[in-house]
């Protein structure tokens, strides 16, 4: 086939799959993989790789980001997020460089910083299996991890012969009734199909021996150009006949019993690129490649049609606050997410006025709006979601008595007597927002104190500058809701986001507020101060489910 | 594969070029800058401050001052003054203030520490609805001749209009106030003022709109979607709601019963001048942007490309040609501007979640004059019984005097509440006459039919200059609203 840009529909290919088939690799020599990361995207550059049982693996992370990154590899079956997750809650955590300790962690590297490399050697386990990568950099596991194969390969080709016949052929002919121009052996079973100067109009048999190492099915992978086929015991098992390039790798599946196999590859050239590929894999075995040469980007699986999802783009919360706009669920119209430095997260509408959903750990995963058109609604990418208030309503009223019903909103419309004015970023780039209530200018600003997994605080302070109308209230949270001194428990009940369900429990501290049935008010002041922290050590409130949802 | 097949490939693939054929690139040229690695730089809306920085507002919802970006690309310096904002689709640069509209409202963005980074946002208006539907865009103009800025707000899911003001284009006065200005928007890609300070609209093939337009907004108009009508009743200003369209009928028509639907200045002709019509330049540079000195620019998502608009005025309406101009953007062309001074066209977008030639993701590109003038249609103008042309360049009186140097066809699409049209009521006309001027840089051409409404298709496959140069676009698409009487 004349030449012609080639495109592979394929996952890269590990490295040392071409490694394997070149060198007849065994398990005690070193196997080298590189992982480098993708810039600003949260991800490893390879989410699978495959080493033998049993060998020395050296890992290079190559770290070509601008945040600092780390992988570690865990026993098959890890939660590597939830592990993630629940280092981050640890406060030694940050001591460690955010390494967990979790015991079924097996090898890791050092934390990466930015266009820094580091490598480390591990044993590979003796027990096939997948085992689970991940950088355990906060708010990284949900998209930066990937898959280690412990798989033994399948065992080469054994006395490889080859024949060579002269032709010119637009399809494989029958080889047995001709006679062959020259044959011959690869004395290291390497398949290749480079004779002498032949360019074009001959053909190639090669044989040898297959050892099943047990009962199952084996697949045998074929590309050519021109035209191949695989015979196994005599019997075709996969074809790629005519004249053609070595597009898409083509695949054969046969029931072999455990024990030897004759195999025969057929192949012949017309004119153009000489290119023949062949290899085969089996039950809990990774592939073997037969021939010199394979396909850029081949890596034994079946080529995947499939739209992938949308990447994820976690934005990451460093030293100062984080602001993204966006459609987010249960959070009222025009909102805004804010991520705090200290794993604090919250949404606040510009619609209602109004804070939505408090939670702690990561904060926002953009994927969903930054890939094709955006549409549709993202959620919290953390844990712990709180609703103070359970639906995002205005947060004043005016009440003629503390026990009236709080007025109800009406989600499609926005409040009438309120106008958005914006916001301002202090020297910190910590956001306070700005509107308007009855002639009232409110700012509305939250403060993170310390860290959200420990014994951090959200503090949240209103002021209210202007003529105050009588008997204004703000709610400050809805739920059963019992006063301990100046601290109230509130329990919202649960809800779901998007197939997780929070337990909506909280502490809220204020001066002067009043239980009003299921509302906490508090009267209109030209300051309130409000500090929200997740219940934790109240007996009523010892809630086995935080709604880790992972 | 054998040897003479691929001899025989080989000569297929071989173009047949003249070594001297002129290209775009010779007159213009497209430099692509590196963007920041931190973000995806998806261009949706931009200005130039005075002092020559461009500012840009990205799909992402980030604000970036480029810096030195008039000469070498590599030299250009990009800041970030503003991020979380939710697309931003139109940045102004006023007083030393930058406006921004994203899709929530208009807002003044300040930095007043004075670290390069914006810290106040103050919102200026935020009186439309948003529905959560991702294609409500809020696309926002520069100040216009009266100190206004102008929103015009897409259409809920571009077909209907849920919640307040959808499919209409809204005035903010200086002191915040919302001005309901003109209905029957469906879904705009950009918006720009001609060297009049007119302020024109781009918007996009779907119901009620056979092609992607170029539309004059004229206060107290309809533009020709009637899915915003519901919000006659929230804006007295703009006194009756308008008779509705009929389906299936022609512009032409529908014109001469509603008194204020505005037909399209410009239809850019499916397919061949674009898909998705984007932003609008006025080249004010003075020349220093070539010979097509106060004509406008028009870009296209989908082409990845620039067209050309040449725009005139008769019986009242806004009508003209659109030619192509230049192609091979990297990406789809969103946001872009003009540098007045240097007279760069600065161009940038994305083609997220709608495909467009260039390939790349996203883009930031400067077009710059060769000094080189194209041999090119410079003006086009309508006759009572043809057109006159105008060129960039002396004509070879022998073929640009040649009727058979032109061909020509007449078509217009239907209105209809369906989406899109094909060209419909073919008219080919005769062309009678082809006079060259006496200076030879124009050429009066007589057609023996002219058809209101149609857009009029000229080719001039066999014009030379008298340098013997073919066009270097040899096509021209005129939207014959009116036919003038003289």
């Amino acid at each position: 086939m004349i030449k012609h840009n080639r495109t592979y529909s394929m996952p890269r290919l590990p490295l040392f799959l071409s490694l394997l088939a070149t060198s007849g690799l065994t398990a005690a020599e070193l196997q080298v993989i590189t992982l480098k990361t993708l810039t600003a995207q949260m991800r490893f550059d390879q989410t699978e790789f495959s080493v033998s049982p049993g060998a020395e693996v050296k890992v290079v992370l190559e770290n070509t980001d601008d945040m600092p990154h780390n992988v570690a590899i865990f026993q098959p079956g890890t939660d590597v997020v939830a592990v993630s997750n629940k280092n981050v809650e640890d406060p030694t955590a940050v001591k460690r460089d955010w390494l967990p300790t979790d015991p079924r962690m097996i090898a890791h590297s050092k934390m990466v910083g930015p266009k820094s490399r580091d490598e480390f050697t591990f044993k590979a386990p003796d027990k096939p299996g997948v085992y689970p990568y991940v950088c355990t950099f906060p708010g990284h596991a949900g998209s930066m991890q990937g898959k280690m194969h412990v798989t033994a390969p399948c065992p080469g080709l054994t006395g490889t012969t080859y024949a060579v016949y002269l032709g010119d052929w637009t399809k494989l002919p029958d080889f047995t009734a001709l006679k062959p121009q020259s044959e011959g052996t690869f004395a290291d079973n390497l398949i290749r199909t480079e004779f002498g100067e032949m360019k074009k109009g001959f053909g190639a048999v090669y044989t040898g021996k297959l050892k099943a190492p047990k009962d199952g099915d084996y697949t045998f992978h074929l590309t050519s150009d021109d035209g191949a086929r695989i015979l196994v015991d005599g019997k075709k098992v996969v074809e790629y006949d005519g004249i053609h390039p070595a597009g898409d790798v083509k695949e054969g599946k046969v029931k072999l019993k455990a024990g030897e196999h004759t195999f025969r590859l057929e192949y012949f050239q017309g004119a153009g690129e000489i290119e023949l590929f062949a290899a085969w894999s089996g039950p809990g075995f990774s592939p073997t490649v037969f021939t010199k040469w394979a396909p850029e980007g081949w890596d034994g699986k079946p080529a995947k049609k499939k739209k992938p999802d949308a990447p994820s783009l976690p934005l990451v919360v460093g030293t100062e606050p984080v602001i993204y706009r966006n459609f987010i669920t249960k959070s009222g119209g025009r909102p805004f997410a804010v991520g705090y430095p200290g794993g604090f997260n919250l949404t606040w509408s510009a619609d209602q006025m109004n804070l939505a959903l408090v939670w702690r750990g990561a904060f926002i995963d953009a994927g969903r709006h930054w890939t094709d058109r955006g549409g549709g609604e993202t959620s919290p990418m953390g844990y712990d979601v709180l609703r103070p208030t359970v639906d995002v309503g205005p947060p004043f009223a005016v009440l003629s008595s503390l026990n009236s019903e709080w007025p109800k909103s009406d989600k499609a419309q926005r409040p009438r007597d309120y106008q958005w004015q914006g916001y301002t970023l202090d020297n910190k780039r910590v956001p306070a927002f700005a509107y308007a209530w009855n002639g009232v200018a409110v700012t509305d600003r939250f403060d993170a104190e310390g860290d959200a997994t420990g014994s951090g605080r959200l503090v949240r302070t209103l002021k209210l500058s202007g003529p105050i109308p009588a008997n204004s209230y703000l709610r400050v949270a809805q739920g059963t809701i019992k006063a301990a001194k100046s601290t109230y428990l509130v329990d919202g009940g649960n809800f779901d986001i998007q197939g997780r369900t929070f337990d909506n429990k909280m502490d809220v501290s204020v001066e002067g507020a009043q239980i009003a049935g299921q509302n906490l008010l508090v009267p209109a002041r030209p300051e309130i101060v409000l500090i929200y922290t997740w219940t934790t050590s109240h007996a009523d409130h010892a809630a086995p489910n935080h709604g880790h949802g992972q | 594969m054998k040897p003479h097949a691929r001899l025989f490939l080989l000569l297929l693939a071989t173009p047949f070029l003249h070594a001297a054929a002129p290209q775009e690139s010779d007159y213009y040229k497209i430099t692509s800058f590196e963007t920041p690695r931190e973000t995806a730089l998806e261009v949706s809306s931009m200005d130039i401050l005075p002092n020559g920085t461009v500012t840009v507002g990205t799909r992402r919802g980030e604000i970036w001052n480029i810096s030195n970006a008039n000469g070498d690309a590599a030299k250009a310096e990009f800041k970030l003054f503003a991020a979380g904002q939710h697309e931003v689709m139109g940045v102004a640069w006023k007083d030393g203030t930058l406006y921004q509209t994203n899709r929530y409202e208009v807002s003044k963005l300040r930095d007043t520490n004075g670290d390069g980074r914006a810290d106040t946002f103050a919102t200026v208006t935020d009186g439309w609805g948003v529905s959560g539907d991702y294609h409500e865009y809020a696309f926002g103009s520069r100040f216009d001749k009266n100190g206004d800025l102008w929103v015009l707000l897409c259409l809920t899911g571009s077909f209907t209009s849920q919640t307040d003001f959808r499919g209409w284009a809204l005035r903010v006065k200086p002191d915040g106030t919302l001005v309901p200005t003109c209905s029957g928007i469906r879904s705009p890609g950009g918006v720009g003022f001609d060297a009049d300070g007119e302020v024109y609209y781009t918007d996009n093939q779907g119901p009620w709109h056979g092609a992607c337009t170029l539309q004059h907004l004229i206060p107290g108009t309809f533009q020709g979607h009637p899915g915003g009508f519901k919000w006659y009743d929230k804006a007295a200003n703009m006194g009756k709601r308008p008779t509705e369209p009929n389906d299936n009928s022609r512009m032409v028509t529908e014109r001469a019963r509603i008194k204020e639907l505005v037909p399209p200045a410009v239809y850019m002709v499916h397919g061949k001048i674009g898909n998705s019509s984007s932003f609008i330049v006025c080249d004010l540079s003075k020349g220093k942007f070539g010979p097509f000195e106060k004509q406008l620019f028009i870009a296209d998502q989908s082409h990845s490309n620039i067209s050309r608009v040449y725009l005139e005025e008769v019986n009242g309406v806004k009508q003209g040609v659109v030619f192509p101009f230049r192609k091979g953007f990297q990406s789809g062309l969103i946001g872009g501007r003009m540098n007045d001074t240097t007279g760069q066209i600065f161009a940038g977008g994305s083609d997220r979640g709608w495909g467009a030639k260039g390939g790349k993701p996203y883009s930031f590109e400067r077009l710059d004059w060769t000094g080189k003038a194209p041999f090119e249609i410079h003006e086009m103008r309508a006759k009572p019984d043809g057109f006159e042309l105008t060129f960039t360049q002396p004509v070879d009186p022998a073929t640009a005097g040649n009727t058979a140097s032109y061909s020509a066809r007449e078509f217009t699409y239907i209105y209809r509440a369906e989406y899109g049209s094909p060209e419909v009521d073919d008219v080919i006309p005769k062309i009678t006459a082809a006079k060259v001027s006496p200076d030879k840089k124009s050429v009066r051409l007589t057609f023996d039919t002219l058809t209101k409404g149609h857009i009029h298709e000229l080719h001039l496959d066999g014009v030379k200059s008298a340098e013997g140069n073919p066009v270097l676009h040899p096509v021209a698409y005129y939207t014959l609203n009116e036919i003038p009487s003289k």
